[in-house]
Order: structure tokens, then C-alpha cells, then sequence
């Protein structure tokens, strides 16, 4: 079959062999004597707790409500007793709030799950409110409400739904583990999705650095109108969103838009086996599969609950094999480095790697010498170059004008780049500061629009 | 336990500039050799002490002037080496000096350092010396190889087109210390090449460009305009000039479109001034002048940014 791919990106061949560990390690179930579950899980509007300290709580109940649209909400993970309801510092976004639960390990499930049956004969309309009351959230790192993603404006068309089974990050195996263990569930919720949308296409796509899980979901997918696997050349980022549709469609998104403008749903096959999970069983989102592996004596991938802490999945591991030096959430192009082994884990943790005091080492920036790797690595086609010198001096609108916007943050620059140069995190300022910049133009507007009317 | 906090990416590939800087004292290692290997003692005195003044001028600026110390880097080291190799080997040992310490202190120092330099140092300060002392520059030797024959000086072979085209191939001819030899060059960017350090780009499209336009100008001149386009290509410093001078980051566009068009300018100038200005060398000049022009190929020459595309064309 013909792979597909697009344009520039990077092959971090030195680190090829970074899924070794874990690919071959059968997805293990974990569970521990307590999480600590958070309520700001979804990008968006956080949820608003709704239990106490001392509650009784049960399996898939819910513990914090939705507020809003761009909300979805959180349920409990074990069952057990609530034994504190406090705000927590998380990853540097200041405090949220969050709910710890001790396990009483009776894993007793809420009684009145709703399953709607089989995806073949499932009602349309019930499809979407039932992904958002499962609390589902994009599971490929992002934590995009996905309900919020399948509601369309008025007048799109959407005519694909891509599942993304890429994982072109390096160190993660849990969507190629999940691929080959439950690759029916996955199959279900892109059809269930299918259904609901009226869309026809339904595309699996999956890097060839991975041929069992190709293998696993063509049989999945085998006999299922509609639905194919799509080969894609294994290079990063191949699973950017936009990457995704442009080697799979050949369309591009327009800069500012999203997916759907180009007629497009993307969801990672994590998120569709919690969709599955949700229509057939009525189970919303209270676990996920998350690659623990690095410096740890037994690398593995484990299916957790989520707001499982950091230390107990270590632990689960066999503890340190070295003195870890860094340990950050997702894979080590775009990981989140976290601040210590007390932080709990969220829907969208799908690894957790510690790196030995070696590799955590901070690198030094040098001077630029205009080799053009940077140029050349752009998934985008941007000038990464121009852009960090006028983020380096904080002239924010020249980097704007140099579309630093447009900007994805994969951090194929700043790996290749010989000279060190902090390319991605400079970016990562400048798009934080317009981003805040244009927040602020827009409330002002508003307020002498709403001047205006009195 | 004490975890260090990093914004991704937290993985890096291996090259760094310094290792660029040895791939690239590499290549030139086989140029070096035959250079010393034709011309015996004089060449490899040469050699020192130019790199020895670069990597001194390097360390005693960055000393004064307060900032960190990368000599480590090796790309002084370079500049020293390339300029070396880019003298006739009975040079006197001054030129040498004055050369190196022009490229380190004036072209690349006072305009910010390593990156900053508009103009590749080594070919500045070659320009320098050309003007200042044509007569030590140009008056080059035939190489020795040990033979024990006295040097004789000549001219330019670009001034006689009295060498056969297998001597240029082979730098059995009068010359530069590193030029003499196409073979070893030829290596020199095979080596280059194979660690990516360079792209073909350049290299490719500055030789192709001289000889179609000394195809082209020999039209109406020559008696045979293909036997002169290639003896074009092999003689003087056009064929070190694509692979070490031309290729120097620092100078050069950044998109390979860009290198492309700066590469064929370089190809144009030196067969103009060949062909019909009063010098008999242009690959300095053309090097120079398409250095100055980078910054306007690399502002003027659009990207392809993704999602700006036309609607409805397909990617």
C-alpha cells in the first residue's frame, strides 16, 4: 500500500530505539491506594467539585460537574472514601482544585450506568450528549473536550473522520499497545462517531514502524463499511493534527482554523475506545494506558486510574533503576517536565518517562551559525530562526508577522538545531504573550462596545 | 531527589556545531595532505601558523572583550586552515598572520562573532591580501612532491592555459597550497556530503553555473567552448571555493531555493570577471558579492507557510 506522508519534519533516529522497552510490554492493570483527581483535566472551563470530604464514592460517579460547554465532567476513578477537597499546585497553571480518594478496593461501580447498545443500532442524537457526560476529553495529549470537537458550526461539512495511531512521539507505546489489545473498541467508536456525524470515511491512520498494530486493526476493521488503514511513513510529526490530514487527505487546514474547515475530524484511538466504552457499556472516562518508562527497572505500560500519583506507578515499575535527573508527561518532544513524583496524573497522561541526571542535563544556547537545519526541519515552513531573534527581543509583533502563530510548538527545530538554541520554548513565550495581548484587545473592545450601548 | 524543570523538547540530535566544525576540518584534511605532500615544508609552516594566529586572535578577543571563550567551537580553527589553503605555498610567513588576523578581528569579531559576520572571513581577508600584495599572492610554485627539483615559480595557469586538463584534475600544476588537487577536493565533499554537513546545493549548482556561463561566453571566443567550460571548472579556486567557501553557513541563504540562487550568482560573477574583467581569478569576488546579497535572498525569497495555500488547490 502506498504510504503517505508531508512535508519536512525530523526522523529522531538517535532515539528509534526509545519504544524498545515498552512495545512488547502487554498493556498491565495497576491500581493504587489513592488518587488525587483534579478538576482542570479539559482544556476549557475547569469542572466544579460536587463531593465532600468523607462522601462515599463509587466507580464512574461524579465528582465534579460540568461547567459550560467548553466543559466536561470528572468522575472517580476508584472507589472509596473522599478524603480531601483542596486546591493543588499542577504543573505550573497555578492551583486547581482536586478531589483524593482513598481506595477501599471493593471496585464497586455506580449503579445506574446508561449503555445505549451496539454501534450498529445506537440513536444518532444520543451519541454526542453521551460522549460528553462520559467526560471525554482527547486523549492524545491535548484534552480538547471531543464533544466540543464533533459540535460544528452552522454550515460545515464534514466528509472524514481520521483516527490518529501515529504516535510519532518518541518513548510512548500506549496507543500501539491499545491498538493491538483492543483494537475492536477503537473500530466502535470511530463508527459510533461515523454514525452520529452521517460521515462515510473513516480512516485509521497508523506509522509503518508499527506493522502488528496495522495488522491488528485491518482485521478490526475488516468487513466495516467505510472504514481502512492508512499507512503513513514513520516520521515526526506525523501525528500533528494538521500533518495527519494533510498526508492522509492532501488538504491543508487554513492557518487560524480548524480541522473541520477542511472537512476533517481527527481523534486519537485512545479517545475512541473511551467513546466505545461509553456507548456500549455506559462507562465514562475513568481509566487510560500510560507508558511508564525510562530510567525504571521495568518499563511498562500500565492502565491506570486516572489521578494515579506519579510515585505509585514508579513503584509499580520497580522503582528508579537511576538517580532520575527529569520526568516529564508524554513523550520527549513535547512532554511536560513535572516537578515532583507527587503529581497525580491526568486524562491525558499517556506517559510518564524519567530521564537520568545525564540526559536531564540543560544545555547551553550558542550562537546561531544559519546552518538552516531549523529551515529545513519546519513541518510548518516557517523561519524558526527569524522568529526566535525577534522573541529574544521581545518584539512580539515582528514574531507575529514572522507567523509565529502558526507556530505548532513539535519542537523539530529546537532538536535539530546544532547550536542549542531554545527555539521551541522561546516560541512558546511569544505565542503565550500575543495569545494574552489579543485576550486583553478583545476585552477592551468589548467594554467600550458595551460603553457604548448605555 | 531533585528534578529539573525544561520546556520540551527535552532530546536533541547529536551534531553540534562543534562537531559540524570537525566534520568539516575533516574534508579538508585531504586537500591538507596532498597541499603539504606537494609542497614539503613551506606549505605545512603555512598551515601552522596561520591556524595558530586564528585560534590566538579568537581567544585573546574574546578574552578582552569580556565574553565566553569558544575556541572549543574549532571554527576558528577553520577559518585559519581554509585560508592557509588558500595561499601559494612560497607565501611569506607575515602574510600568513596578517591574513588570519584580518579574517578573526576585523571580518568576524568586530561584527558580533561566530554567526554574525556578513562576509566569510577567509575570503575577505584573501580579497585583502590580493589587493595588498598581489605580487606574494599570485606568484605560485609548482608543486615539488618531494622530488627534489628546485621550485620553480609560474604563473596562473588561468593566465597560460598552458596546463592539460588531467594536470588540474590532478594538482600537478602551479597553484594554491589547497587547490592544486580536484581529487582531493573531490573527496573533501564526499566527506562532506556523506556527514550532512553541506547539502549538493551549493557545490553542485556554483560549478554547474561556471560552466555554462564559460560555455556560453566561449561561444562566439573559443575554438572549442566544452574543452574550455571544463577547463573552467578545474582551474583556479573553483572548485575549493563550492566545497569549503561557498558552503559556510554563516554567509550563505538558508532554504535550499535560496542556495541555489546564491550558488549560480557566484557561477555568473566568476565567469564574467574570467572572461572579461582585468583579473584572471574571480572566485573571491564572486563569493564576496553573493555573501552581501544573502540577507536579501533570504528576505525577499517567499515560503510555502502550511494553511496559506489558495482554496480548493490541493497541497
Amino acid at each position: 500500500m502506498l504510504k503517505k506522508t508531508f512535508k519536512r519534519g525530523i526522523h529522531p533516529k538517535q532515539h528509534r530505539g526509545s519504544k524498545r522497552p515498552t512495545q512488547d510490554a502487554p498493556i498491565e492493570n495497576y491500581v493504587s491506594d489513592s488518587v488525587v483527581i483534579h478538576m482542570a483535566m479539559n482544556i476549557g472551563t475547569p469542572a466544579t467539585p460536587c463531593v465532600k470530604k468523607g462522601d462515599q464514592v463509587k466507580i464512574g460517579q461524579v465528582i465534579g460537574t460540568a461547567n459550560g460547554f467548553m466543559s466536561v465532567p470528572v468522575h472517580a476513578s476508584i472507589s472509596g472514601e473522599v478524603t480531601a477537597v483542596e486546591p493543588i499546585p499542577y504543573l505550573g497553571e497555578g492551583n486547581v482544585t482536586a478531589v483524593t480518594i482513598k481506595n477501599d478496593f471493593y471496585d464497586t461501580w455506580v449503579d445506574d450506568l446508561k449503555p445505549l447498545g451496539s454501534v450498529e443500532n445506537v440513536d444518532p442524537a444520543l451519541v454526542i450528549p453521551a460522549i460528553r457526560d462520559a467526560g471525554i476529553t482527547g486523549m492524545g495529549g491535548a484534552s480538547f473536550p471531543t464533544h466540543v470537537k464533533l459540535t460544528f458550526k452552522e454550515g460545515a461539512v464534514c466528509d472524514t473522520i481520521i483516527v490518529n495511531g501515529a504516535e510519532c512521539e518518541t518513548h510512548l507505546t500506549a496507543d500501539h499497545r491499545l491498538m493491538l489489545e483492543n483494537s475492536v473498541r477503537i473500530v466502535d467508536g470511530l463508527r459510533a462517531v461515523m454514525r452520529a456525524l452521517n460521515v462515510e470515511k473513516g480512516i485509521i491512520a497508523i506509522e509503518d514502524n508499527k506493522p502488528d498494530a496495522i495488522a491488528a486493526m485491518e482485521r478490526a476493521a475488516f468487513g466495516r463499511v467505510g472504514v481502512r488503514v492508512q499507512v503513513l511513513k514513520a516520521k515526526y510529526p506525523q501525528g500533528g493534527e494538521k500533518q495527519l490530514i494533510t498526508a492522509v487527505t492532501g488538504r491543508q487546514v487554513p492557518a487560524g482554523k480548524l480541522p473541520i474547515d477542511a472537512h476533517v475530524v481527527v481523534l486519537n484511538v485512545g479517545t475512541c475506545a473511551a467513546i466505545a466504552d461509553a456507548i456500549i457499556d455506559g462507562k465514562p472516562l475513568v481509566s487510560r494506558i500510560c507508558t511508564v518508562t525510562g530510567c525504571v527497572k521495568e518499563p511498562k505500560n500500565l492502565r491506570i486510574p486516572i489521578g494515579t500519583i506519579v510515585e505509585d506507578m514508579i513503584g509499580a515499575c520497580g522503582g528508579f533503576s537511576e538517580e532520575p535527573g527529569k520526568i516529564f508527561f508524554g513523550g520527549a518532544m513535547t512532554g511536560i517536565a513535572i516537578p515532583n513524583i507527587q503529581t497525580p496524573t491526568a486524562k491525558s497522561t499517556n506517559g510518564v518517562v524519567v530521564f537520568n541526571e545525564k540526559d536531564a542535563k540543560s544545555l547551553d544556547e550558542s550562537a546561531c551559525i544559519r546552518c538552516g537545519r531549523c529551515v529545513a526541519a519546519c513541518p510548518v515552513g516557517l523561519n524558526p530562526y527569524k522568529i526566535k531573534v525577534a522573541a529574544d527581543a521581545s518584539d512580539f509583533a515582528a514574531a507575529e508577522k514572522l507567523h509565529v502563530m502558526d507556530c505548532m510548538l513539535c519542537g523539530s527545530c529546537a532538536y535539530m538545531c546544532p547550536a542549542r538554541r531554545w527555539l521551541t520554548p522561546s516560541f512558546r513565550f511569544a505565542k503565550d504573550k500575543i495569545t494574552a495581548e489579543r485576550r486583553a484587545a478583545a476585552r477592551k473592545a468589548a467594554a467600550e462596545k458595551g460603553g457604548n450601548d448605555k | 531527589m531533585n528534578l529539573r524543570i525544561s520546556t520540551a523538547p527535552h532530546i536533541h540530535h547529536p551534531v553540534t556545531t562543534k562537531r559540524l566544525m570537525i566534520y568539516v576540518l575533516l574534508a579538508l584534511l585531504p586537500a591538507t595532505g596532498v597541499g603539504i605532500y606537494a609542497f614539503g615544508l613551506p606549505a605545512l609552516l603555512l598551515i601552522a601558523i596561520s591556524c595558530l594566529t586564528a585560534v590566538l586572535c579568537e581567544l585573546i578577543w574574546q578574552k578582552a572583550a569580556k565574553k565566553p571563550v569558544r575556541i572549543s567551537d574549532c571554527s576558528a580553527l577553520v577559518t585559519g586552515l581554509i585560508l592557509a589553503l588558500n595561499l601559494p605555498a612560497n607565501a611569506p610567513w607575515w602574510l600568513a598572520v596578517i591574513g588570519s588576523a584580518f579574517a578573526i578581528l576585523l571580518v568576524k569579531q568586530l561584527f558580533g562573532g561566530l554567526g554574525d559576520n556578513f562576509l566569510n572571513p577567509a575570503m575577505a581577508a584573501r580579497a585583502v591580501l590580493l589587493a595588498s600584495w598581489p605580487v606574494h599572492m599570485t606568484r605560485y610554485v609548482a608543486p615539488t612532491f618531494f622530488s627534489g627539483v628546485d621550485a620553480v615559480t609560474a604563473a596562473t595557469p588561468l593566465s597560460t592555459k598552458s596546463a592539460e586538463l588531467m594536470d588540474l584534475f590532478l594538482g600537478t600544476i602551479p597553484g594554491c597550497i589547497g587547490e592544486v588537487s580536484k581529487v582531493a577536493i573531490l573527496v573533501g565533499l564526499l566527506i562532506l556530503l556523506f556527514t550532512r554537513t553541506v547539502t549538493w546545493h551549493i557545490p553542485f549548482t556554483m560549478v554547474a553555473s561556471v560552466f555554462v556561463f564559460s560555455f556560453l561566453f566561449g561561444l562566439g571566443n573559443e575554438e572549442e567552448p566544452l574543452m574550455f567550460a571544463l577547463y573552467s571548472i578545474l582551474s583556479g579556486g573553483v572548485l575549493f571555493g563550492a566545497v569549503f567557501m561557498a558552503t559556510d553557513y554563516v554567509t550563505t541563504p538558508m532554504t535550499p531555493v535560496g542556495q541555489m540562487i546564491y550558488a549560480a550568482g557566484i557561477g555568473l560573477i566568476v565567469a564574467v570577471i574570467r572572461n572579461f574583467g582585468a583579473y584572471p581569478e574571480g572566485v573571491t569576488y564572486g563569493i564576496l558579492l553573493m555573501n552581501i546579497a544573502t540577507p536579501l535572498i533570504d528576505r525577499f525569497l517567499p515560503r510555502k507557510i502550511y494553511g496559506y495555500q489558495k482554496e480548493g488547490k490541493k497541497a
